[in-house]
């Protein structure tokens, strides 16, 4: 398999220094590395930068005069700073290290775009960028060197957009249908995203036709997910913390229609309460992620980026619509996304091998077409 | 849903989770009054039966059934002459029925400590009571597995008065396979029709088909229908009476006051006994819960609550108070996340499989707490419901619309049901009217798709033809009411002639078809004396029959099955290498 060759082009040979033995040992498990990774890693960076821009959102200037404000509005400039530079740092290393993919194991990247869940994830280096972008504490959103950026990270994402969307409606093997599973909501988060990067740059009409394109692609694909043709078959039992993307994608549309028009309007609001009930609702169905739960794997990052999205757009309304409640529900939702990505962390830390195992779903599924761990 | 891929026999308390939320608010909420609705179900009283009673048995023998629920001593006296025929004559207590009426916090178990606990209720047939008492035992026996706990919680509150408690052994051989979760391939496989509620020839019950049940166990959910229909007619007569586009016609008031404490004696009545069936046949309540059409119909208490409190007349109460929303739409949020979950988790429930028409019931309400909130002045809440409901009721809509061949429950035929299509969007419409605070282009879009799929459903009105009439059919009643409704608001916003009768014509339809329907159920209950049959629906197997049975109903029936049945014997009898698999296709078939 890929793995073997991968292996015997670093085979070392008996009577090399021990600097070629190093060197080689370095190669090999860089090769294991490379060969276990997949771009699901990105959810890690996804979820720093959504961290970020929470933060940076919170200590930014405010309407919002409320007590709970002000008392996060205290986080200090270099914690926020710190946080900004480790979600950067993650992202280059984690970009890195797909380019070298991408470079040194080209089948297997074709291999994941190729796969109906893997392609979604090609967006999510994308959206990392875009979102590291748009919370940098020096950038500022009107200057040349933004407009390029934008441009550089906007790009790919309608490029890959033309690819999929145009597959599900024209091409036989990969109809939405069959290929229809949760993280092809990550597709429409790209869209919104960018949107939400272009509004806050001022070019409104990027952001409204990238806004149109992913809303229209999410009514589309909310009524296939719900549908559910296929039962819940079409992505494995560990894969389940993807569910969350649920209520990730109206609350992006929430943050980038506001975005776009400059207020938290009633659209925006209907977009924040359809993410908040779907969020409950999955809440309250913890049997659905009891198998998934039971060894960590990288898919459980899924659970702090719209956890994260759902809590800057709980912060919105509380500022638009300032009653006790609304200030509540906040910080209940910036506690939960703070614990759960700090959580994260320190568990990927503490457990950095079990980051890289053998059995992961998406890099065996392209080994076998289909596989329940 | 997770619970009908782990098979294991799970305890009854599990599934009384999502229930104990409908029984403290329905408790609460309403009057605790029994009334005896159908008077047309006397006979189920039977006739004082003192002769056949053989002594020395347990109070199971007694066929004294009156509706347990009529602590009041409303009803005849006869019911009570009969409650007499125990062993022991401790009997009616005269105390119990005035302590029910009106106190709210009653215990449920009180309510019946009055009567004797009608154990497998053998209805009117006096023939039956000259058996075999032993038969009959087993007979009533068979209710048993649809009783609360198996007939334990009865057997409890006798033991509170005292009663001699007998072992019940015979009653293992019955129990065990009714306690299990039926999945809802079941219901599709043992019952077909536009409502799910005729059994396939080659099906059979576990209830026996050839008495008459107790009325408690043919009382279905969809009986909340009527209070769907006659609610929204007192709603659309407040709005003739007070539309300013309506004033030509003078309506008054009076005719909404009167509708509407016909509605709320009717919810009262329907939810207590309802709420009867609850505590004494909850297995049959979880049947229906599980049906894939009736759990549509659990949502239909708290949407004729919700009508009530829209449809209140000035003169009762001019203006609510805020808290009774939060306190109609919590138990109704609970039940939406609750199925819009199981649709969204995929599993055996998933929409695909379940979408049907009454499925707009669970939407509808959505709409109509968002119409209530806003006309009470909040802002946030009828939001809140307005996006839950618009969201799912696209994804609704799209796949009714679809008919999606991997959906077995729709009709190929036109059927009542199908005016529920008109339900949301003309509801809708007058909710985001609320909310904005005018009928702006948002409402009227709404509006208009309501009118279409009105007049659509209505020009093919000969197709609606050669349905069983069924207590369902009034909760059918409200979208055509509610699209007056939206008519009225609509005229009111562009008030011209072509609205105005508009809106007059809708109203007539609305009331000649709540009309007509109330005639067809006089009817069918003390003419017919059909109104509540055997609820064949929830008496379904929990599996399918012996393949030789299958096989004794072929013979009997001669279908087509029969000759393709045929074919595959003889396939399998010759032997050949390529017929291994047709006969490995057999077995797996036989095993299905």
């Amino acid at each position: 398999m890929i793995r073997s060759m991968a292996s015997q082009r670093s085979q070392p040979e008996v009577n090399t220094p021990q600097s070629s033995r190093f060197t080689d040992r370095i190669k090999r498990s860089l090769s294991s590395i490379l060969t276990k990774f997949h771009a699901g890693y990105f959810r890690i960076s996804l979820s720093l930068g959504g961290q970020a821009l929470l933060w940076k959102t919170l200590i930014g200037p405010t309407h919002d005069k409320s007590t709970l404000r002000h008392l996060v509005h205290k986080f200090h400039p270099t914690a926020f700073l710190v946080l900004w530079s480790f979600a950067l740092f993650i992202l280059i290393l984690l970009s890195l290290l797909y380019i070298l993919r991408c470079l040194f194991y080209f089948k297997m990247v074709k291999a994941e775009f190729l796969h109906h869940v893997g392609v979604n994830y090609l967006f999510a280096p994308w959206i990392s960028w875009l979102l590291l972008l748009q919370s940098a504490p020096f950038a500022t959103p009107k200057t040349t060197s933004y407009y390029v950026l934008w441009w550089f990270f906007a790009v790919p994402v309608v490029a890959l957009d033309v690819k999929i969307y145009g597959q599900w409606f024209t091409k036989g093997k990969k109809f939405l249908s069959t290929v229809a599973n949760p993280t092809s909501q990550i597709s429409v988060i790209g869209n919104l995203v960018g949107a939400l990067a272009a509004a806050s740059m001022g070019w409104k009409e990027s952001a409204v036709c990238l806004f149109s394109l992913g809303m229209v692609h999410y009514l589309v694909l909310l009524v296939t997910l719900y549908q559910r043709f296929s039962g819940s078959d079409r992505i494995p039992a560990m894969l389940r913390p993807v569910f969350f993307l649920f209520f990730a994608a109206p609350s992006v549309a929430s943050l980038a229609w506001e975005s776009i028009t400059g207020a938290f309007d009633i659209a925006s609001k209907m977009l924040f309460f359809l993410s908040l009930f779907l969020f409950i609702s999955l809440v309250c169905r913890p049997a659905l992620f009891r198998r998934s739960m039971r060894r960590f794997n990288v898919a459980w990052w899924a659970y702090s980026f719209p956890l994260t999205i759902l809590a800057l757009a709980s912060t919105e309304y509380a500022e638009e619509v300032k009653g006790s409640i609304a200030h509540l529900l906040m910080l209940l939702l910036l506690a939960l996304s703070v614990l759960v990505s700090l959580g994260l962390t320190i568990f990927t830390l503490l457990n950095t091998r079990m980051l890289l195992p053998d059995n992961d779903p998406i890099s065996t599924l392209h080994h076998l077409p289909t596989v329940s761990p | 849903m997770d619970h009908g891929e782990n098979p294991v026999s799970i305890e009854l308390q599990e599934y009384a989770e999502p229930v104990p939320q409908l029984l403290k608010l329905i408790s609460s909420n309403e009057v605790a009054g029994f009334d005896s609705i159908m008077e047309g179900e006397t006979p189920v009283f039977p006739n004082p039966t003192n002769s056949s009673q053989p002594n020395g048995h347990q109070r199971k023998i007694s066929i004294s059934i009156s509706m347990p629920s009529s602590p009041t001593g409303a009803t005849s006296a006869d019911t009570k002459n009969v409650l007499f025929v125990q062993d022991n004559a401790k009997g009616f207590k005269n105390g119990v029925p005035e302590s029910c009426v009106g106190s709210k916090a009653k215990p449920k178990g009180v309510k019946f400590l009055s009567q004797p606990m009608p154990k497998g209720s053998v209805f009117g047939e006096g023939a039956n009571m000259n058996q075999n008492p032993n038969v009959k035992k087993f007979k009533d026996k068979r209710f048993d597995s649809f009783k609360t706990w198996s007939g334990k919680l009865e057997r409890q509150l006798t033991n509170l008065r005292g009663r001699q408690q007998e072992s019940e052994s015979e009653d293992d051989s019955v129990r065990p396979s009714e306690n299990e979760a039926l999945p809802v391939d079941r219901y599709f496989d043992a019952l077909e029709g536009p409502e799910l509620e005729t059994l396939r020839a080659s099906e059979e019950i576990v209830l026996p088909d050839d008495k008459t049940w107790p009325f408690l166990l043919r009382y279905p959910i969809s009986s909340f229908g009527i209070c769907l229909g006659v609610s929204s007619q007192a709603i659309m007569w407040k709005t003739l009476a007070t539309a300013t586009s309506t004033n030509f016609l003078h309506i008054s008031l009076t005719v909404n006051l009167i509708l509407w404490w016909i509605s709320v004696a009717l919810v009262a009545i329907v939810a207590s006994i309802y709420l009867t069936k609850v505590v004494l046949y909850f297995e049959a309540v979880r049947r229906e819960y599980y049906h894939p059409i009736r759990v549509n119909f659990f949502f239909a208490p708290w949407i004729s609550l919700l009508f009530l409190a829209i449809g209140v007349p000035p003169s009762v109460a001019s203006s609510l108070p805020v808290a009774l929303w939060y306190v109609l739409m919590t138990p109704f949020l609970c039940l939406e996340l609750k199925i819009y979950g199981q649709w969204m988790s995929g599993g055996q429930r998933r929409l695909s499989k379940v979408a049907n028409p009454s499925n707009h019931l669970s939407v509808v309400g959505n709409f109509v707490g968002a119409l209530l909130g806003a006309s009470m002045g909040l802002k946030e809440g009828p939001i809140f419901f307005f996006a839950v409901g618009l969201a799912h009721y696209t994804v609704l809509f799209v796949t009714l619309y679809q008919r999606l061949p991997t959906n077995e429950t729709l009709p190929k035929e036109l059927h009542p049901v199908f005016f529920l299509f008109v339900a949301a969007p003309s509801v809708a419409s007058m909710a985001w009217a609320n909310i904005q605070g005018s009928f702006d282009y948002g409402s009227r879009i709404a509006y208009f798709i309501a009118l279409f799929l009105y007049f659509s459903l209505a020009v093919r009105i000969n197709f609606f033809r050669g349905f069983k009439f069924s207590l369902a059919w009034w909760a059918y009643t409200f979208p055509m009411t509610g699209a007056a409704i939206a008519t009225m608001r609509y005229s009111s916003a562009v008030t011209n002639v072509v609205t105005q009768t508009l809106s007059v014509i809708l109203s007539v339809v609305a009331t000649l078809t709540v009309t007509a329907l109330l005639v067809t159920t006089i009817l069918h209950a003390f003419v017919q004396r059909d109104l509540f049959p055997n609820d064949i629906a929830i008496a379904i197997s929990d599996r399918k029959p012996k393949s030789h049975r299958r096989w004794f109903n072929l013979i009997r029936h001669g279908s087509s099955e029969h000759n393709a049945d045929i074919d595959t014997f003889l396939k399998f009898a010759n032997g050949d290498t390529k017929d291994i698999e047709a006969g490995l296709k057999i077995s797996s078939a036989e095993a299905k």
